[in-house]
């Protein structure tokens, strides 16, 4: 009764979506999964309304339908549970669920509680959640957020004719066993009510739940498989799919590490739910990935090697030396370059020029008692132009008006020039065009070569392992597994995503 | 999960447990300032004052902040007392007409701060500072530097005539207090405020027309800047372009001391009484036990400084500007 | 996009285009003695911009500017007769540590910085008042002449405020662009997260631009002092306004991160040109407040860098 036909949708340099058909039944249960950037979350903003396909069509039943809002999708009956909770904490409950709708309890602007509270405890009922619907969302425990969240998007039920669809991002997360056990038994009471639609890169629930599961990848579906067809490790290969291409990553190029001294040293490293027991140690020349889901805790290791997170327990040192006090200040004094995944937010600062932004982590080098010697500056700008091959008309250009691979050798121009010989590599080649891809696999390989010690969060499995020489994957903050890769004798792809997921 | 309830109960108590140790200090230090004499000078300054921290406490509960109540204050004083003057000088005559006249200037004052705020996309904090100055400027040109008297015994009762020791300007902004209150819990647009302070993207995905709150919200509170103006020229008998002036520190430090987060969201018209009574025990107390007036606006700049602080919870804020 | 390509241009076509316009409906404008007497006059209000400029620039504001020159003027009255030209330090110091502290409680206690600097200001009035007795003090005539003279004489038929003024401009543009301080002040606002990302101390420079705007919003109440001879805890008030109006249509927007010191001057001329034309078109002195304010709303609106906020509150 819901149907995609032919959706296609396409971002600057990427094409997100290739025709992708999608159907979902009256009271049907389907789950969505795909590896991080195979399109599952455009497909899910498209069914929502928060993005509109650029080509192919959506029906409703036999009408076609076009959603310029999110608001225009829940009045067609299409809701959607936020992974992120989208209720306001300090609204009471009732408040929340009736949130925009308000306007039928209210008289002359005044708001009849009573009558909202009885309302509200109906819809509550639907979850089988007994709470005060006076009670103030920040009192709740994140399940039974989960539940009133719910519980607002099935308040469409009385306002919109027809069928339901409901999108669950990631419910089960942050639920303990038992939470996701009752979540299931009462999304399964409710398809009588509802569709949905599952999402969760937890591939044991998704079978658990869904009558019909769509595997993701690269923007296509690439497979739809029934809840008796389905096991893990088959859907796990279609995720993953095609073959390393080893030029591609510069395998050739991959020279062995130095194993005395290490450069960083984690032993025992945990911070708050983010990460818990890391240990490993990073040496010269070596590419350390770490590989997991989104939230496995990837990046905040990084930060913390840098120095903008404070881990609560175990030691980190670098250079055989012991940190005591965690700041950027001090990771940049001891070699360390971070280039971020936001690199138009924390990497380059838009409206500084080249040079600027190049010394701007090692002004000291190019100043006496504070005052810059800018001809220097700008010199130094001109050598790792041309030594990265750089795309700006001079140093003089506004960072901010260079394209994404330009920036990128910007920031990483400021850490080498600098001295750098260690650098946390945290999604470096995000939204980067292929050309510009390969020119970073190039500067990976050539810092290593020059015993740089890299820790790199990769933008996919394919590139973690085409570029390191070590991997961990880590799963909900913890270390599952360690692989070496020396060319040849890398992990698949299967292998990670067996420890990922 | 237990510092976070203890966080709440403080932001929750605390401000009346300063209230109350004041008032025990001060009684002890000088035995006068435990009076009811005493204690209707106080209502008597905080009266205007309340009214102008209720108005901005609406703006502030949504996140955002106005500080035109100087300029907006004066604006409706010399509007009020214009009018009141033409129109026959008394209560007793049409005259009375230019109440509900100065809560529209009020409210249309509010409007333009909106506006501007909202389609001219300004953050609030200057929007609102710079139409307090035009408003002061307004007000200026509109007196031309005179003081305007206000001499007409019935409006002046606000302070003469006493009930129960207090006069009937306390009892005034005692109904406008409760006036806020039914507004903040029970109608649709006072819980709008909290929404759009809790979350406002949240509440725009949900559906909220949050600009038209936004202006709502800046027109409710030119009404109580009006309101304030009236009882503030009724307690002195002038209006002049300086009737506004020092609203602007003494409201939202009250605001803030009162407990409501300049973050938004929590916080309401009970705690700005408190924090309002709080200034001005504070004011009234350093008076009384012989403690220099000047030392007022430093120890308020304190006090606002170290109400901020622990309102503010420092994991959710990552860098001020 | 026509538009963001002149917006950098505006504030000197305005000041050039305002410039004409008073000069051709009165010549005697653009005598070079009235200009000279113009620009001498409006000093004091330059250099608190200059101040306010810091603030600003870092995507602050610095509401106890006012504050700071009333409380200076009474210190440099009192403390005068003390210790002479040591008078002109104090009241510096005194300056560059309340706006230090403005800076602390802005970045380390997370405290909005209107609202920390509002406080400070608050303080600053207090001591204004308790060092003058809440009444307005005058300076000896003769002791006044003998130690700061200079700061109001004449040269060449230039008086000196425009040297003073001169000075503090080449100063500020050398530390605003040769400098790491400077470079460190355009990373922060700019672009803070990439400035802490790039290992700078960006809580240091954040509370040294707020003691900047403390610091010259005291030689500004200096300046003040030695024109007027005194000092009172309110003698600058109706500064504030045209001090942040001076900076914001400069050019330097309320976000922060362009604009700068050159475009202060440029403000605060355009600030001189409008106040005088008033004179000229006969416009009453009690108006001023409000064109500035409406000067104020609309250099705001056409400088702001929307893309900075995520929401506007």
């Amino acid at each position: 009764m819901y149907q995609l036909r032919n959706v296609d949708k396409v971002f600057p340099g990427v094409h997100a979506l290739k025709s992708v058909d999608f159907e979902i039944g009256r009271g049907e249960i389907v789950g969505l999964v795909g590896e991080n950037g195979a399109g599952k979350s455009t497909l899910m903003k498209i069914i929502y309304g928060a993005y509109q396909p650029d080509g192919g069509t959506i029906n409703i039943g036999d009408k076609i339908v076009r959603f310029q809002s999110p608001r225009q999708a829940m009045e067609q009956g299409i809701g959607m549970v936020f992974q992120e909770q989208s209720l306001i904490a300090n609204l009471s409950v009732m408040e929340n669920i009736f949130l925009g709708y308000e306007q039928q309890f209210v008289k002359f602007g005044v708001i009849n509680w009573k009558e909202m509270a009885m309302a509200a405890k109906a819809q509550l009922a639907k979850v089988k959640l007994s709470i005060d619907p006076a009670t103030i969302t920040s009192k709740l425990s994140f399940a039974q957020r989960q539940l009133v969240e719910l519980a607002k998007v099935l308040t469409l039920e009385e306002r919109v004719e027809g069928e339901l669809v409901i999108l669950l991002d990631e419910p089960t997360s942050v639920l303990a066993k038992e939470e996701v056990e009752l979540l299931f038994s009462l999304v399964r009471e409710l398809t009588s009510r509802a569709s949905f639609i599952f999402v969760s890169h937890r591939m044991d629930e998704v079978l658990e739940l869904s009558d019909r599961i769509y595997v993701m990848k690269d923007g296509e579906v690439v497979d739809v498989v029934s809840r008796e067809a389905a096991d893990v490790d088959s859907i796990q290969h279609k995720m993953v799919g095609r073959d390393v291409d080893k030029e591609y990553y510069r395998e050739q190029k991959q020279t062995p590490y130095e194993t005395d001294a290490p450069l960083v040293s984690l032993d025992g490293v945990s911070l708050g739910t983010k990460y818990r027991e890391i240990s490993f140690d990073l040496h010269k020349g070596e590419v350390l990935c770490l590989v997991g889901t989104e939230g496995s805790g990837r990046e905040a290791i990084l930060r913390t090697i840098f120095g903008l997170d404070t881990p609560d327990a175990g030691s980190v040192s670098i250079k055989g030396e012991y940190v005591r006090s965690f700041s950027a200040q001090a990771g940049v004094a001891m070699g360390i370059g971070y280039v971020p995944r936001e690199r138009k937010v924390e990497g380059i600062v838009g409206g500084m020029n080249v040079y600027e932004n190049i010394t701007l982590s090692q002004m000291k080098c190019y100043s006496n008692g504070g005052v810059l010697r800018v001809s220097e500056e700008k010199a130094l700008a001109r050598e790792w132009i041309s030594k990265l091959a750089i795309k700006t008309p001079s140093e003089l250009k506004d960072c901010g008006g260079l394209s994404g691979g330009n920036q990128q050798k910007v920031v990483l121009a400021k850490w080498r020039s600098g001295g750098s010989d260690i650098i946390l590599l945290d999604h470096p080649t995000r939204g980067l065009d292929i050309g510009a891809k390969e020119d970073v696999y190039d500067m990976v390989r050539s810092m290593s070569a020059d015993g740089v010690g890299i820790v790199l969060v990769a933008d996919t499995l394919e590139e973690a392992i085409g570029l390191s020489h070590t991997i961990i994957v880590l799963k909900d903050g913890e270390m599952q597994k360690r692989f070496e890769g020396a060319p040849g004798s890398k992990p698949s792809l299967f292998d990670l995503v067996h420890y990922m997921i | 999960m237990n510092e976070f309830v203890t966080r709440d109960a403080l932001i929750k108590w605390a401000p009346l447990i300063v209230l109350v140790v004041l008032v025990l200090v001060f009684a002890l230090v000088e035995p006068r300032f435990f009076s009811v004499r005493n204690f209707a000078r106080i209502g008597i300054s905080s009266a205007p004052a309340l009214m102008v921290a209720i108005g901005v406490t609406f703006i502030i509960i949504m996140g955002s902040i106005d500080l035109s109540m100087e300029g907006t204050v004066s604006v409706c004083a010399v509007a009020f007392a214009f009018c009141f003057l033409a129109l026959g000088g008394t209560l007793a005559s049409v005259a009375w007409l230019a109440l509900p006249l100065a809560l529209l200037v009020g409210a249309a004052i509010g409007f333009l701060n909106g506006l501007v705020h909202v389609k001219l996309k300004i953050p609030s904090f200057m929007a609102s500072l710079a139409m307090g100055f035009v408003g002061t400027g307004f007000a200026l040109l509109m007196t031309g530097g005179d003081r305007i008297r206000v001499e007409d015994e019935a409006f002046r009762s606000l302070l003469t005539v006493r009930w129960l020791s207090f006069p009937i300007m306390c009892y005034v902004a005692l109904v406008f207090l409760l006036f806020a209150w039914f507004i903040q819990t029970r109608t649709k647009l006072g819980r709008n405020f909290y929404a759009v302070g809790g979350g406002e993207e949240l509440a725009h995905s949900s559906g909220l027309n949050v600009n038209k709150v936004r202006v709502l919200g800046f027109m409710l509170a030119g009404v109580f800047y009006a309101v304030g103006s009236l009882l503030a020229v009724g307690r002195i008998g002038i209006a002049e372009t300086a009737t506004g002036s020092n609203f602007m520190f003494v409201s939202i430090t009250s605001v803030v001391v009162g407990g409501t987060a300049l973050w938004g969201g929590i916080g309401g018209v009970w705690n700005t009484l408190i924090g309002v009574l709080i200034v001005n025990v504070i004011n009234n107390g350093m008076v009384v036990v012989g403690l220099p007036g000047y030392m007022q606006d430093g120890v308020l700049g304190l006090l606002v400084i170290v109400a901020v602080v622990l309102s503010t919870d420092r994991k959710t804020v990552e860098f001020a500007k | 996009m026509r538009f963001e390509r002149i917006k950098p241009h505006l504030p000197w076509i305005t000041l050039l285009a305002l410039v004409l316009i008073v000069g051709i409906s009165d010549t005697n404008f653009l005598k070079p003695q009235n200009l000279i007497n113009m620009a001498a006059d409006i000093v004091p209000l330059f250099i608190m911009a200059l101040g306010m400029t810091f603030a600003i620039y870092i995507g602050g504001i610095d509401l106890s500017a006012q504050s700071m020159a009333n409380m200076t003027t009474v210190i440099a009255t009192v403390t005068l007769p003390i210790f002479g030209p040591g008078a002109a330090l104090v009241c510096i110091v005194a300056g560059l540590v309340l706006g230090a502290i403005s800076g602390i409680v802005t970045t380390l206690l997370l405290v909005p910085s209107f609202i920390s600097t509002l406080a400070v200001g608050g303080i600053a009035f207090s001591a204004g008042q308790y060092l003058s007795g809440q009444r307005a003090l005058y300076m000896d005539a003769e002791l006044r002449d003998s130690i700061f003279g200079w700061m109001v004489g004449r040269s060449f038929g230039i008086p000196h405020e425009l040297f003073i003024a001169a000075v503090l401009v080449l100063l500020a543009v050398f530390l605003q662009n040769r400098t790491t301080f400077g470079r460190s002040l355009k990373a922060v606002g700019a672009g803070e997260p990439a400035a802490v990302a790039s290992g700078i101390s960006v809580s240091r420079i954040k509370i040294m631009a707020f003691a900047l705007s403390g610091g010259l919003a005291a030689i500004a109440g200096l300046l003040f002092a030695v024109k007027l001879s005194g000092g009172s805890p309110t003698i600058a008030n109706g500064f504030l306004l045209p001090a942040i109006v001076a900076v914001l249509v400069g050019g330097t927007p309320l976000t922060g991160g362009v604009g700068g010191v050159v475009n202060t001057l440029i403000g605060t001329l355009i600030v001189a040109v409008i106040r005088s034309s008033m004179l000229y078109f006969e416009v009453d002195a009690t108006q001023q407040q409000m064109v500035f304010g409406v000067v104020l709303i609309i250099a705001i609106a056409m400088t702001i860098d929307r893309s900075k906020l995520r929401v506007v509150k």
